[in-house]
Protein backbone atom coordinates (compact mmCIF):
# COMPACT_ATOMS: atom_id res chain seq x y z
CA UNK A 1 0.00 0.00 0.00
CA UNK A 2 1.43 3.37 -1.00
CA UNK A 3 2.28 5.89 1.63
CA UNK A 4 -0.35 8.50 2.45
CA UNK A 5 -0.16 11.46 2.35
CA UNK A 6 3.46 10.91 1.31
CA UNK A 7 6.77 12.73 1.48
CA UNK A 8 6.01 15.16 -1.35
CA UNK A 9 2.84 16.23 0.45
CA UNK A 10 4.76 16.69 3.70
CA UNK A 11 7.29 18.90 1.94
CA UNK A 12 4.45 21.03 0.55
CA UNK A 13 2.84 21.12 3.96
CA UNK A 14 6.05 22.38 5.54
CA UNK A 15 6.30 25.06 2.87
CA UNK A 16 2.67 26.08 3.39
CA UNK A 17 3.06 26.28 7.17
CA UNK A 18 6.29 28.21 6.97
CA UNK A 19 4.86 30.94 4.79
CA UNK A 20 1.60 31.25 6.74
CA UNK A 21 1.07 34.85 7.86
CA UNK A 22 -1.12 33.86 10.79
CA UNK A 23 1.44 31.50 12.28
CA UNK A 24 3.86 34.37 11.93
CA UNK A 25 1.59 36.29 14.29
CA UNK A 26 0.63 33.57 16.77
CA UNK A 27 3.52 31.11 16.59
CA UNK A 28 6.21 32.80 18.68
CA UNK A 29 5.88 30.37 21.58
CA UNK A 30 5.11 27.24 19.58
CA UNK A 31 8.42 25.42 19.87
CA UNK A 32 8.24 21.67 20.32
CA UNK A 33 8.42 18.40 18.45
CA UNK A 34 5.21 16.54 17.80
CA UNK A 35 4.29 13.41 15.93
CA UNK A 36 1.94 12.66 13.06
CA UNK A 37 1.15 9.03 12.40
CA UNK A 38 -0.72 8.12 9.23
CA UNK A 39 -1.54 4.45 9.58
CA UNK A 40 1.84 2.73 9.82
CA UNK A 41 3.86 5.78 8.83
CA UNK A 42 5.12 8.06 11.55
CA UNK A 43 6.77 11.45 11.32
CA UNK A 44 8.23 13.86 13.83
CA UNK A 45 7.69 17.56 13.15
CA UNK A 46 10.26 19.74 14.82
CA UNK A 47 8.61 23.13 15.27
CA UNK A 48 10.47 26.31 16.12
CA UNK A 49 8.48 29.46 16.76
CA UNK A 50 5.54 28.27 14.72
CA UNK A 51 7.61 27.13 11.74
CA UNK A 52 8.41 23.54 10.81
CA UNK A 53 12.20 23.34 11.03
CA UNK A 54 12.44 19.67 10.17
CA UNK A 55 10.30 16.65 9.40
CA UNK A 56 11.84 13.38 10.46
CA UNK A 57 10.39 10.28 8.77
CA UNK A 58 10.21 7.09 10.83
CA UNK A 59 11.79 8.71 13.90
CA UNK A 60 13.86 6.46 16.12
CA UNK A 61 13.99 6.53 19.90
CA UNK A 62 16.41 9.44 20.02
CA UNK A 63 13.78 11.80 18.57
CA UNK A 64 11.89 13.08 21.58
CA UNK A 65 8.30 14.17 21.04
CA UNK A 66 5.99 15.96 23.44
CA UNK A 67 2.77 14.76 21.85
CA UNK A 68 1.36 13.43 18.62
CA UNK A 69 -1.72 12.64 16.59
CA UNK A 70 -2.31 9.13 15.32
CA UNK A 71 -5.07 7.75 13.11
CA UNK A 72 -5.63 5.21 10.36
CA UNK A 73 -5.14 6.49 6.83
CA UNK A 74 -8.88 6.39 6.09
CA UNK A 75 -9.48 8.87 8.92
CA UNK A 76 -6.79 11.21 7.65
CA UNK A 77 -8.25 10.98 4.13
CA UNK A 78 -11.57 12.26 5.43
CA UNK A 79 -9.91 15.02 7.48
CA UNK A 80 -7.88 16.16 4.47
CA UNK A 81 -10.67 15.92 1.91
CA UNK A 82 -11.89 19.07 0.23
CA UNK A 83 -15.37 18.55 1.66
CA UNK A 84 -14.74 16.84 4.98
CA UNK A 85 -17.71 14.96 6.38
CA UNK A 86 -19.14 16.15 9.71
CA UNK A 87 -17.08 14.95 12.70
CA UNK A 88 -13.97 14.71 10.49
CA UNK A 89 -13.69 18.43 9.73
CA UNK A 90 -11.61 19.49 12.76
CA UNK A 91 -9.09 17.79 15.01
CA UNK A 92 -11.04 18.67 18.15
CA UNK A 93 -14.14 17.16 16.54
CA UNK A 94 -12.24 13.97 15.82
CA UNK A 95 -10.82 13.85 19.35
CA UNK A 96 -14.38 13.93 20.65
CA UNK A 97 -16.19 11.78 18.10
CA UNK A 98 -13.71 9.63 16.15
CA UNK A 99 -12.18 7.04 18.52
CA UNK A 100 -9.48 6.04 16.01
CA UNK A 101 -8.06 9.57 16.06
CA UNK A 102 -5.82 9.72 19.09
CA UNK A 103 -3.84 12.42 20.86
CA UNK A 104 -0.75 10.71 22.24
CA UNK A 105 1.72 11.99 24.80
CA UNK A 106 1.48 15.13 26.87
CA UNK A 107 -1.92 16.71 26.24
CA UNK A 108 -0.91 19.69 28.38
CA UNK A 109 1.83 20.57 25.89
CA UNK A 110 -0.66 20.21 23.03
CA UNK A 111 -3.28 22.40 24.69
CA UNK A 112 -0.75 25.06 25.72
CA UNK A 113 -0.21 25.50 22.00
CA UNK A 114 -3.84 24.98 21.05
CA UNK A 115 -4.23 28.11 18.98
CA UNK A 116 -1.12 27.71 16.84
CA UNK A 117 -1.44 23.93 16.74
CA UNK A 118 -5.02 24.21 15.56
CA UNK A 119 -3.97 26.60 12.81
CA UNK A 120 -1.14 24.30 11.78
CA UNK A 121 -3.45 21.31 11.60
CA UNK A 122 -6.04 23.25 9.60
CA UNK A 123 -3.36 24.10 7.05
CA UNK A 124 -3.19 20.40 6.19
CA UNK A 125 -6.43 20.65 4.24
CA UNK A 126 -5.21 23.75 2.42
CA UNK A 127 -2.04 21.88 1.48
CA UNK A 128 -4.11 19.15 -0.12
CA UNK A 129 -6.32 21.55 -2.06
CA UNK A 130 -4.16 24.56 -2.87
CA UNK B 1 -26.33 61.43 11.81
CA UNK B 2 -24.22 58.62 13.24
CA UNK B 3 -25.08 55.26 11.77
CA UNK B 4 -26.31 53.65 14.99
CA UNK B 5 -27.64 50.12 14.99
CA UNK B 6 -31.16 49.65 16.43
CA UNK B 7 -29.78 47.82 19.48
CA UNK B 8 -30.04 49.46 22.89
CA UNK B 9 -27.94 48.11 25.76
CA UNK B 10 -28.63 48.78 29.43
CA UNK B 11 -27.71 47.47 32.85
CA UNK B 12 -30.29 45.77 35.00
CA UNK B 13 -30.35 44.46 38.56
CA UNK B 14 -31.86 41.01 39.01
CA UNK B 15 -32.26 39.08 42.27
CA UNK B 16 -30.53 35.73 42.22
CA UNK B 17 -29.75 33.40 45.11
CA UNK B 18 -30.61 36.17 47.53
CA UNK B 19 -28.18 38.66 46.02
CA UNK B 20 -28.62 41.46 43.52
CA UNK B 21 -26.79 40.85 40.26
CA UNK B 22 -25.87 43.60 37.83
CA UNK B 23 -26.35 42.25 34.35
CA UNK B 24 -26.13 43.67 30.87
CA UNK B 25 -29.24 43.45 28.69
CA UNK B 26 -29.59 44.55 25.10
CA UNK B 27 -32.67 44.64 22.94
CA UNK B 28 -34.17 45.77 19.67
CA UNK B 29 -37.56 45.61 17.98
CA UNK B 30 -41.09 45.39 19.27
CA UNK B 31 -43.80 42.80 19.57
CA UNK B 32 -43.61 39.32 21.01
CA UNK B 33 -40.75 39.12 23.54
CA UNK B 34 -37.99 36.89 22.20
CA UNK B 35 -35.53 36.17 25.00
CA UNK B 36 -32.21 34.88 23.64
CA UNK B 37 -29.66 32.81 25.55
CA UNK B 38 -26.00 32.79 24.52
CA UNK B 39 -23.68 29.79 24.43
CA UNK B 40 -21.20 28.62 27.07
CA UNK B 41 -18.40 31.06 27.78
CA UNK B 42 -19.82 33.63 25.38
CA UNK B 43 -22.15 36.61 25.65
CA UNK B 44 -25.09 38.34 24.05
CA UNK B 45 -23.06 39.74 21.17
CA UNK B 46 -23.72 36.42 19.43
CA UNK B 47 -27.23 37.73 18.69
CA UNK B 48 -26.16 40.96 17.04
CA UNK B 49 -27.32 39.91 13.60
CA UNK B 50 -30.79 38.93 14.79
CA UNK B 51 -31.02 42.26 16.58
CA UNK B 52 -30.25 44.03 13.32
CA UNK B 53 -32.70 42.11 11.15
CA UNK B 54 -35.67 44.34 10.22
CA UNK B 55 -37.95 41.41 9.48
CA UNK B 56 -37.34 39.90 12.92
CA UNK B 57 -37.55 43.27 14.69
CA UNK B 58 -40.88 44.11 13.06
CA UNK B 59 -42.49 41.22 14.86
CA UNK B 60 -40.37 40.52 17.93
CA UNK B 61 -38.84 42.43 20.80
CA UNK B 62 -35.49 40.65 20.73
CA UNK B 63 -33.78 40.66 24.12
CA UNK B 64 -30.40 39.13 24.94
CA UNK B 65 -28.49 39.33 28.20
CA UNK B 66 -25.03 38.47 29.39
CA UNK B 67 -25.24 35.86 32.12
CA UNK B 68 -23.50 36.74 35.39
CA UNK B 69 -19.71 36.25 34.95
CA UNK B 70 -20.11 36.74 31.18
CA UNK B 71 -19.62 39.69 28.87
CA UNK B 72 -20.46 42.93 30.62
CA UNK B 73 -22.34 41.35 33.54
CA UNK B 74 -20.62 41.37 36.89
CA UNK B 75 -20.40 38.31 39.13
CA UNK B 76 -22.20 38.80 42.44
CA UNK B 77 -20.29 40.08 45.46
CA UNK B 78 -18.07 37.37 46.92
CA UNK B 79 -17.44 35.67 43.58
CA UNK B 80 -13.78 35.18 44.46
CA UNK B 81 -14.76 32.71 47.18
CA UNK B 82 -16.75 30.40 44.94
CA UNK B 83 -15.70 28.19 42.06
CA UNK B 84 -17.91 29.06 39.12
CA UNK B 85 -20.17 26.14 38.33
CA UNK B 86 -23.39 26.64 36.39
CA UNK B 87 -26.14 24.22 37.39
CA UNK B 88 -29.49 23.38 35.86
CA UNK B 89 -31.34 24.89 38.82
CA UNK B 90 -29.22 28.04 38.88
CA UNK B 91 -29.50 28.54 35.13
CA UNK B 92 -33.27 28.13 35.18
CA UNK B 93 -33.61 30.54 38.10
CA UNK B 94 -31.49 33.12 36.28
CA UNK B 95 -33.61 33.00 33.15
CA UNK B 96 -36.76 33.26 35.24
CA UNK B 97 -35.32 36.24 37.15
CA UNK B 98 -34.57 38.13 33.94
CA UNK B 99 -37.98 37.21 32.53
CA UNK B 100 -39.84 38.38 35.66
CA UNK B 101 -37.76 41.51 36.21
CA UNK B 102 -38.42 42.61 32.64
CA UNK B 103 -42.09 41.63 32.97
CA UNK B 104 -42.09 39.65 29.73
CA UNK B 105 -45.52 38.30 28.84
CA UNK B 106 -45.67 34.96 27.07
CA UNK B 107 -42.20 35.21 25.60
CA UNK B 108 -40.52 32.97 23.12
CA UNK B 109 -37.30 31.75 24.72
CA UNK B 110 -34.54 30.94 22.24
CA UNK B 111 -31.21 29.47 23.24
CA UNK B 112 -28.19 27.95 21.59
CA UNK B 113 -26.05 25.04 22.78
CA UNK B 114 -26.29 25.11 26.57
CA UNK B 115 -29.04 27.68 25.95
CA UNK B 116 -30.63 25.19 23.58
CA UNK B 117 -30.49 22.65 26.36
CA UNK B 118 -32.01 24.80 29.09
CA UNK B 119 -34.87 26.01 26.89
CA UNK B 120 -36.15 22.44 27.09
CA UNK B 121 -36.24 22.77 30.88
CA UNK B 122 -37.83 26.22 30.56
CA UNK B 123 -40.56 24.67 28.42
CA UNK B 124 -41.09 21.79 30.83
CA UNK B 125 -41.43 24.08 33.85
CA UNK B 126 -43.23 27.12 32.44
CA UNK B 127 -45.12 25.94 29.38
CA UNK B 128 -48.33 27.74 30.28
CA UNK B 129 -46.52 31.08 30.46
CA UNK B 130 -44.67 30.78 27.16
CA UNK B 131 -45.51 31.33 23.53
CA UNK B 132 -42.87 28.77 22.67
CA UNK B 133 -39.22 27.86 22.59
CA UNK B 134 -36.65 27.76 19.82
CA UNK B 135 -33.83 25.38 20.58
CA UNK B 136 -30.66 25.86 18.55
CA UNK B 137 -28.37 22.86 18.83
CA UNK B 138 -30.62 21.39 21.52
CA UNK B 139 -29.65 18.29 23.41
CA UNK B 140 -31.25 16.67 26.42
CA UNK B 141 -28.02 15.00 27.48
CA UNK B 142 -24.59 16.01 26.23
CA UNK B 143 -21.63 14.45 28.02
CA UNK B 144 -18.08 14.81 26.77
CA UNK B 145 -17.26 18.51 26.52
CA UNK B 146 -15.86 19.02 30.03
CA UNK B 147 -12.14 18.69 30.65
CA UNK B 148 -9.75 19.88 33.34
CA UNK B 149 -7.37 21.64 30.95
CA UNK B 150 -10.02 24.26 30.18
CA UNK B 151 -9.00 25.99 33.40
CA UNK B 152 -5.32 25.39 34.09
CA UNK B 153 -2.59 27.80 35.20
CA UNK B 154 -0.20 26.64 32.48
CA UNK B 155 -2.70 27.22 29.65
CA UNK B 156 -4.16 30.42 28.24
CA UNK B 157 -7.80 29.63 28.96
CA UNK B 158 -9.20 32.17 26.52
CA UNK B 159 -7.15 30.88 23.61
CA UNK B 160 -7.93 27.28 24.46
CA UNK B 161 -11.68 27.86 24.86
CA UNK B 162 -11.78 29.80 21.59
CA UNK B 163 -9.76 27.21 19.68
CA UNK B 164 -11.59 24.29 21.30
CA UNK B 165 -14.89 25.71 20.06
CA UNK B 166 -13.72 27.02 16.67
CA UNK B 167 -14.23 23.69 14.94
CA UNK B 168 -17.81 23.63 16.19
CA UNK B 169 -18.43 26.10 13.40
CA UNK B 170 -19.10 24.61 10.01
CA UNK B 171 -16.09 24.74 7.68
CA UNK B 172 -18.48 26.32 5.18
CA UNK B 173 -19.41 29.33 7.32
CA UNK B 174 -17.72 32.62 6.44
CA UNK B 175 -14.28 32.82 8.01
CA UNK B 176 -14.78 36.34 9.33
CA UNK B 177 -17.88 35.25 11.25
CA UNK B 178 -16.20 32.16 12.66
CA UNK B 179 -13.28 34.31 13.74
CA UNK B 180 -15.63 36.79 15.38
CA UNK B 181 -17.05 34.05 17.54
CA UNK B 182 -13.48 32.93 18.33
CA UNK B 183 -12.79 36.42 19.58
CA UNK B 184 -15.84 36.44 21.85
CA UNK B 185 -14.82 33.08 23.25
CA UNK B 186 -11.30 34.29 23.93
CA UNK B 187 -12.70 36.96 26.23
CA UNK B 188 -14.43 34.89 28.88
CA UNK B 189 -13.13 35.05 32.45
CA UNK B 190 -10.93 32.36 33.98
CA UNK B 191 -12.85 29.10 34.31
CA UNK B 192 -16.12 30.52 33.03
CA UNK B 193 -16.32 28.38 29.91
CA UNK B 194 -15.41 25.35 31.99
CA UNK B 195 -18.03 26.26 34.60
CA UNK B 196 -20.67 26.50 31.88
CA UNK B 197 -19.60 23.20 30.36
CA UNK B 198 -19.99 21.70 33.82
CA UNK B 199 -23.70 22.41 33.37
CA UNK B 200 -23.81 21.30 29.75
CA UNK B 201 -21.91 18.05 30.00
CA UNK B 202 -22.17 17.01 33.64
CA UNK B 203 -25.16 18.49 35.48
CA UNK B 204 -27.64 18.63 32.64
CA UNK B 205 -29.90 15.68 31.94
CA UNK B 206 -33.28 16.76 30.63
CA UNK B 207 -34.38 13.42 29.20
CA UNK B 208 -37.19 13.04 31.72
CA UNK B 209 -38.19 16.72 31.48
CA UNK B 210 -38.84 16.38 27.77
CA UNK B 211 -41.73 14.05 28.44
CA UNK B 212 -43.64 16.83 30.20
CA UNK B 213 -43.53 19.28 27.31
CA UNK B 214 -46.93 19.68 25.69
CA UNK B 215 -46.69 21.40 22.34
CA UNK B 216 -50.36 22.29 22.48
CA UNK B 217 -49.45 24.63 25.32
CA UNK B 218 -45.95 25.66 24.25
CA UNK B 219 -44.75 25.42 20.66
CA UNK B 220 -41.32 23.90 20.09
CA UNK B 221 -38.99 24.49 17.15
CA UNK B 222 -35.54 22.91 17.00
CA UNK B 223 -32.71 23.77 14.61
CA UNK B 224 -29.43 21.90 14.53
CA UNK B 225 -26.41 22.28 12.26
CA UNK B 226 -25.15 19.40 10.18
CA UNK B 227 -21.56 20.04 11.30
CA UNK B 228 -22.30 20.35 15.00
CA UNK B 229 -20.24 17.67 16.72
CA UNK B 230 -21.12 18.76 20.26
CA UNK B 231 -24.87 18.46 19.78
CA UNK B 232 -25.03 16.23 16.74
CA UNK B 233 -28.12 16.06 14.53
CA UNK B 234 -28.78 12.62 16.02
CA UNK B 235 -28.88 14.13 19.52
CA UNK B 236 -31.48 16.71 18.47
CA UNK B 237 -33.42 14.03 16.64
CA UNK B 238 -33.79 12.13 19.90
CA UNK B 239 -35.04 15.34 21.57
CA UNK B 240 -37.59 15.87 18.80
CA UNK B 241 -38.70 12.25 18.99
CA UNK B 242 -39.48 12.72 22.69
CA UNK B 243 -41.60 15.85 22.10
CA UNK B 244 -44.63 15.04 19.91
CA UNK B 245 -45.56 18.03 17.80
CA UNK B 246 -42.12 19.60 17.87
CA UNK B 247 -40.52 20.77 14.64
CA UNK B 248 -36.90 19.85 14.00
CA UNK B 249 -34.87 21.02 11.02
CA UNK B 250 -31.29 19.97 10.37
CA UNK B 251 -29.47 22.91 8.84
CA UNK B 252 -27.33 21.80 5.92
CA UNK B 253 -23.74 23.04 6.04
CA UNK B 254 -24.25 24.76 9.41
CA UNK B 255 -22.37 24.34 12.66
CA UNK B 256 -23.00 24.88 16.36
CA UNK B 257 -23.30 28.70 16.36
CA UNK B 258 -25.77 29.49 13.57
CA UNK B 259 -26.77 32.98 14.72
CA UNK B 260 -23.19 34.23 14.66
CA UNK B 261 -21.22 31.90 12.35
CA UNK B 262 -23.45 32.33 9.29
CA UNK B 263 -26.46 34.57 9.81
CA UNK B 264 -27.47 34.77 6.12
CA UNK B 265 -27.50 30.97 5.97
CA UNK B 266 -29.32 30.70 9.27
CA UNK B 267 -31.93 33.37 8.63
CA UNK B 268 -34.40 31.35 6.49
CA UNK B 269 -34.39 28.57 9.07
CA UNK B 270 -34.85 31.07 11.89
CA UNK B 271 -37.78 32.82 10.24
CA UNK B 272 -39.53 29.50 9.67
CA UNK B 273 -38.92 28.44 13.27
CA UNK B 274 -40.27 31.76 14.57
CA UNK B 275 -43.32 31.38 12.34
CA UNK B 276 -43.86 27.94 13.81
CA UNK B 277 -43.69 28.99 17.46
CA UNK B 278 -45.49 32.31 17.10
CA UNK B 279 -48.15 31.19 14.61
Amino acid sequence: MSEYPGSAWLARYRERVNKDPELGVIGDWFTTTFGLTFGDHRYALRVEKGRIAEIVAAPRLDVRMSFGFRAPVEVWRKFLSRDPPPLFHDFFAMLMRVPEFVLEGDSLAAMQNARALHRMMNLMRETSHA
Amino acid sequence: MPDFEPITGRYLSIPLEGKPHRIFVEEAGSGIPLLCLHTAGADSRQYRHMMNDPEVLARFRVIAFDMPYHGRSTPADGWWLAKYRLTTAGYLAMIRAVWETLGLERPVVLGCSMGGAIVLKVAAEFQDELTGIVGLESSAYAPGRYNELLHHPAIHGGELAASYTYGLNSPYSPEASRRENWWYYSQSGPGVYQGDVYFYSIDWDGREDLKRIDTNRCRVALLTGEYDYSCTPAMSESVAAAIPGSRLTIMKGMGHFPMIENYPGFRPYLLQALDHVAA
